[in-house]
């Protein structure tokens, strides 16, 4: 027997291949699945407090922690248009100017002293106050939470920081291509004059002061507005007893909140491009207004959308985009929102050359997906993937009690979700069908495409629409002037009368042309770098620019309209900050400043005449007022981060009657940046706009 | 998905902790095994929720990519959700030859481009064969089926991602699909299929396009790092250099996983609604056949010691963003809970002392962050302290106020409430991830991986108790020296300077 064995044993060895045997892995359809267990949905207590407000208890023993928030019915859907950056400003202040008894900084301490926090912020449309601690600092955190959202104080400090953090994110907007696309596609869908489109800048910035903070927190601030949720280690009664003692003095009432603004659903079709020329890669979206989630097809929208974009790997067009190797991020989304029009949207990143191919591959994706229903397998496919993670919808407590809220929020039934399960249940191939046809409109899309248009590959004339160029400039602020009356008014352009005629009077006025060429030290960080710098300047307002720098020349050129400008890197038109920096210098330009006066000249004492171009232009010149000759002219810059710029007059020259500058410095922020030294001076030599736009 | 770390994950500090009464709760809730060909899995239960979160860690990154190869980790990494033997193709024999074909095809092509004098039209020749080569392959594919089978079961947060130190595979299933993820998983790291590898490739180039070529701070990110590292790995950033990209071959891919991706350089967690017996059984069935190999030697390059302070510059149109960084050990040395603490004050919310200082009272800067451990933590490393400066303001300026934070720790003890703050934080921040079953998978399998056991997640609350205010100045005045440090920063470029 033993034998036997053996020898058997030895003849299945014998019969193997000589490779290692391998044990096959079951086939994937012969697995077996023990049912799901059924999830626990945890109950929630609710309840309205003596003032209104609506509160939401759930206890959740898991952890020794205590965590809730406030929501708050606003958004900034209700800036003033004027004053975007408000309830944005306002969700930041709050928590940062500090309460009535403690400044931003004591409560940053009181409570990071005990891993405690407590947030505020407000978005499009709702504002929230947040709060987490240990469960032995509950009351402590409570009454930091109340005081931050019934009684922030604003501090001004504070105000100036959000004020000035606000900026900085403007100056950086464009430096992500991504950001680019996403913010333009969304803004010009819904609208750049529409709250839901437009876009926080500099001057509705600066046009906001504490009182508008103070006035749009009260006006949104107040219990029947509020709902509140908190969740965690605690007994329920308890927990009911201590915010009803705690909230029981914020009594305050205003009029109910209005609905926010409706959204224009006007389609806004057409290709918009945004040039960005340091990417090698493009950005690109495509879509039009989707829905609202409680809109009846929703549910088949969204099966939809799974098939059509869903998944980068697995969907139509993520398949037909990756699996030509074009993108690493595409994908796409029925957009729909609780209570406006969502976006419908497609987008990726393709390298610049692929742009035109990427676009059309999707133009052509959507064609397909809307000439025939989706396969069987699709579409269970797209069901299995919502089905089958609606599990984790329940996976934590928490998940069940923000739902509830956001659902009592946006005015949704509480079962809301589970009527959602069962219609995707129910979805059939030609429903799939029926919503494309019905809501995909391939004639409303708008395009958005921000890269660098040389190197599209096939230029994007070739998708046939119409095209509309962005113009990312940021818009600087209007100059702030100081008052001005009749009196002062006089007085300036008296004394800016004076300093034309020491300047030269008839003959700076009549001056056909003039070239200057300089000798220039800059202060580069250390080390002074030198350069030779020739101006010219035809009436009234053409300009040619020559620095010769150590590491080669550059040229620029402006008629008052536009420009190039060529470096040792290559030449460009003048378009975006480089044609704000120089529009600014033609207009800063001392001679052709004094000689002819601006739009205002307005007198700010000790010599000083602000002088502006009826715009947004302004410049404070300061003389010597026995002489009327420029000491010093004062302006911002602003075709990069707003720089203050100074140029200090030392020593003038005569040429052919027109005094010329022959020894000047400039600083930049405070800190001196160039000395320059006249080499030479003419005018009236006989030049012309032509020759002087003339490329080498 | 498939991504990079990113860099908040890469700067998210190491060390968090508890008191010993909840670890000795906490561990009654794990069970570990190792199997015979020595995989690692630590399997903790939690019951509240029928679902469950999976990590599996290989011990391997981009410091371990090859000269001409960097970024075949990343490469990889994509490839393991490409399919397998049994999975994505329609004819697995044909498919094979096909792929072969593309091969054979690829090495006559490379070999063309090699001789002297190049023969232009057999070099378009091979070119189009390869093209036909790689379309009849396709055709047997059946595109993106392991992905979509995970999908179609109920993963959610599925991802992987490729860091310096490691790449990690990591998704949730409803509890009841426990074996369908033992299936895939086994699957995917012992019998995969490099199939569409040459297209996968265009899609991981085109991540390197987004991540840095397109990006002015993940550019001066590699910027940094090549400053910084002139010997060690870490000089290069888990995408790889474009122009490897772009001539990767299957058996580069390949033979990173012969030697990387063997049972004794990997671990894996699972935190959920598991029975570790059943765990235990499929582990058995699933993973025991993959055979043993020994523990691929770690990176043997040290980095050469810096004598003296290194400045490196990228031309951007961008807002500028400052890094600065100094040497510092690997976080098995003795001072890394020090640097945490130190972290915690230089950084830890609104009372760190650079937000504080730079955003708060300055107003210099929108931003301004700290990364402990940068851009790993196995070997010597960076600290590397970060910032955008505001509108208006230099990147000149933000440096120097830096500094004079850096020389504030150097030259007078923390004070105690301080401390005490920081330590509190860490201690909270674990209490506070104790529920999360993706949060406790990862964070058990990186300590395991790290410190050889993932009680060390807890035993370091005792070592950061330890730390004193002593201890965070002589490490401040230790590793903050001119002599290591490395700046970078962005400047407009040249013809616009002005």
């Amino acid at each position: 027997m033993r034998t036997l064995i053996l020898l058997t044993a030895a003849a299945t060895l014998a019969a193997q291949p000589q490779a290692a045997p391998r044990a096959p892995l079951p086939p994937i359809k012969s697995l077996k699945y023990p049912p799901l267990k059924a999830v626990k949905i945890p109950e929630v207590t609710q309840f309205t407090l003596a003032n209104g407000m609506r509160v939401f208890l759930l206890e959740n023993r898991n952890l020794p922690v205590v965590s809730g928030f406030a929501l708050i019915r606003t958004g900034n859907l209700f800036d003033p248009k004027d004053k975007i950056g408000l309830a944005d400003m306002t969700g930041d202040v709050m928590r940062m100017g500090g309460t009535k008894s403690k400044t931003g900084e004591q409560l940053n301490e009181q409570l990071e002293n005990i891993a405690a926090s407590v947030e505020s912020s407000i978005g499009e449309s709702f504002g929230r106050v947040g709060f987490n601690a240990l469960k032995e600092n509950t009351d402590e955190v409570l009454g930091a939470f109340k005081d931050v959202l019934t009684a922030p104080e604003f501090r001004e400090d504070k105000v100036e920081l959000a004020r000035t953090q606000n900026k900085s994110g403007i100056a950086r907007r464009n430096d992500d291509a991504g950001g680019i696309a996403r913010r333009e596609f969304s803004d010009i869908v819904y609208g750049k004059d529409s709250p839901y489109g437009w876009d926080v800048e500099y001057e509705t910035l600066d046009r906001i002061t504490r009182n508008d903070l103070v006035a749009f927190h009260k006006r949104y601030f107040f219990p029947k507005n509020t709902l509140l949720a908190v969740q965690g280690d605690f007994d329920i009664p308890a927990m009911r007893a201590k915010l009803e003692t705690l909230f029981a003095d914020w009594t305050v009432e205003q009029p109910p909140v209005p609905e926010f603004p409706k959204v224009d659903e006007k389609p806004r079709p057409g290709l918009y491009v945004a040039a960005k020329n340091d990417v090698n890669q493009s950005n690109f979206r495509l879509g039009h207004f989707g829905g609202k989630l409680n809109d009846k097809d929703y549910p088949a929208l969204e099966v939809m959308s799974s098939i059509l974009a869903g998944s980068p790997f697995s969907s139509r067009i993520g398949q037909a985009i990756r699996v030509r190797g074009y993108a690493y991020d595409i994908g796409g989304d029925w957009g729909a929102a609780y209570d406006h029009p969502g976006l419908f949207v497609i987008g990726g990143g393709t390298k610049s050359d692929n742009t035109f191919k990427a676009i059309r591959t999707v133009q052509q994706e959507l064609e397909k997906f809307m000439s025939a229903p989706p396969t069987a397998a699709e579409l269970q496919s797209a069901k299995d993937k919502i089905l089958n993670t609606f599990v984790f919808q329940f996976d934590s407590p928490a998940k069940t009690l923000s739902r509830l809220v956001t659902y009592e929020y946006y005015g949704y039934p509480k079962d809301f979700i589970f009527q959602y399960q069962k219609a995707v249940e129910a979805v059939t191939p030609a429903e799939v069908q029926r919503v494309a046809k019905q809501y995909i409109k391939p004639e409303n899309l708008t395009y958005v495409v921000v890269g660098k248009p040389a190197d599209f590959g096939e230029p994007l004339t070739a998708l046939n629409l119409p095209v509309t160029n962005i113009d990312l400039t940021i818009k600087q602020p209007k100059a702030v002037t100081a008052k001005a009356d009749a009196a002062s008014l006089a007085k300036g352009k008296a004394l800016l009368d004076k300093t034309r005629g020491a300047m030269g009077g008839a003959k700076l006025t009549g001056l056909k042309d003039m070239t200057l060429l300089m000798d220039v030290k800059i202060d580069a960080g250390g080390g002074q770098l030198a350069a030779k710098q020739k101006i010219q300047w035809v009436a009234p307002a053409t300009m040619r620019q020559e620095n010769e720098l150590p590491f080669g020349k550059i040229l620029s050129f402006y008629d008052g309209k536009g420009g190039w400008i060529k470096t040792p890197q290559g030449e460009a038109a003048l378009s975006g900050p480089m044609l704000r920096q120089v529009e600014e210098q033609a207009f800063y330009n001392l001679y052709s400043l004094v000689a002819s006066g601006g739009a205002s000249a307005n007198y700010l004492g000790d010599g000083t005449v602000e002088i502006g171009n009826g715009a947004d232009l302004v410049a404070k010149l300061t003389v010597d007022e026995a002489t009327g000759m420029p000491q010093k002219l004062v302006y911002r810059a602003t075709a990069g981060p707003p720089i203050e710029v100074e140029q200090r007059y030392l020593e003038f020259k005569d040429v052919d009657g027109v005094k010329v500058a022959s020894r000047s410095e400039t600083y930049q922020g405070g800190k001196k940046f160039a000395d320059s030294a006249l080499i030479e001076g003419k005018v009236n030599s006989g030049l012309n706009a032509e020759e002087l736009s003339k490329k080498p | 998905m498939r991504n990079l770390l990113a860099l908040t994950v890469l700067l998210a500090p190491l060390c968090a902790g508890l008191q010993a009464q909840d670890l000795k709760a906490f561990e009654k809730r794990v069970t570990e095994f190792t199997l015979a060909n020595g995989l690692h899995f630590i399997v903790l239960e939690k019951h509240d929720a029928p679902v469950v979160s999976f990590y599996t860690r290989v011990n391997a990154g981009s410091v371990d990519d090859q000269t001409g190869k960097t970024g075949i980790a990343h490469m990889f990494e994509h490839m393991a959700f490409k399919g397998t033997e049994s999975i994505g193709s329609k004819n697995l024999a044909l498919e094979r030859k096909a792929l072969a074909n593309i091969e054979r095809v690829y090495d006559q092509l490379e070999q063309a481009r090699r001789q002297p004098k190049p023969d232009k039209a057999k070099i378009e020749e091979l070119e189009k064969s390869l093209k036909d080569a790689i379309a009849s392959a396709d055709a047997h594919v059946e595109s993106e089926s392991f992905t979509r089978i995970m999908e179609d079961s109920g993963a959610a947060g599925l991802n992987a991602s490729t860091g310096v130190d490691s790449t990690q595979y990591f998704v949730s299933f409803p509890a009841n699909k426990l074996e369908l993820w033992f299936r895939l998983e086994a699957d995917r790291f012992r019998y995969p299929v490099f199939r569409e590898f040459y297209k996968e490739r265009d899609v991981v180039r085109e991540e390197k396009r987004m991540r840095s070529e397109s990006n002015p701070q993940g550019e001066l990110i590699d910027a940094m790092l090549a400053a910084s590292f002139q010997g060690h790995p870490y000089r290069t950033s888990p995408a790889g250099f474009a122009s490897d990209i772009e001539n990767y071959r299957v058996a580069d891919a390949e033979a990173f996983r012969k030697k990387y991706y063997v049972p004794s350089n990997m671990v894996i967690a699972i935190a959920g609604d598991v029975d570790p017996k059943e765990v235990r059984a499929l582990a058995d069935r699933y993973f025991a056949p993959m055979p043993a190999a020994p523990v691929p030697a770690p990176v043997v390059t040290v980095e050469p010691k810096q004598n003296g302070e290194r400045r490196v510059t990228i031309e951007s149109q961008a807002q500028p963003m400052l890094l600065i960084g100094y040497k510092r050990p690997e976080a098995t040395h003795k001072d890394d809970t020090v640097f945490d603490v130190l972290d915690g004050i230089l950084a830890g919310g609104r009372t760190g002392m650079l937000y504080k200082e730079l955003v708060e009272k300055r107003k210099i800067a929108l931003a301004a962050a700290t990364g402990s451990g940068f851009p790993g933590v196995k070997y010597p490393n960076l600290y590397i302290f970060f910032a955008l400066p505001n509108a208006g303001k230099t990147v000149d300026e933000v440096e120097k106020a830096m500094y004079e934070i850096i020389e504030g720790v150097k030259a007078k003890p923390v004070d105690e409430t301080t401390l005490k703050r920081v330590k509190t934080t860490v201690r909270a921040g674990l209490i506070r991830q104790l529920d999360s079953n993706a949060g406790m998978a990862q964070n058990m399998a990186t300590f395991h991986a790290m410190f050889g056991d993932w009680r060390k997640l807890f035993e370091s609350v005792e070592e950061i108790d330890k730390v004193t205010a002593a201890d965070v100045q002589r490490v401040a005045k230790e590793y903050f020296v001119d002599k290591t440090k490395t700046v970078a920063y962005h400047v407009k470029p040249k013809a616009e300077a002005n």
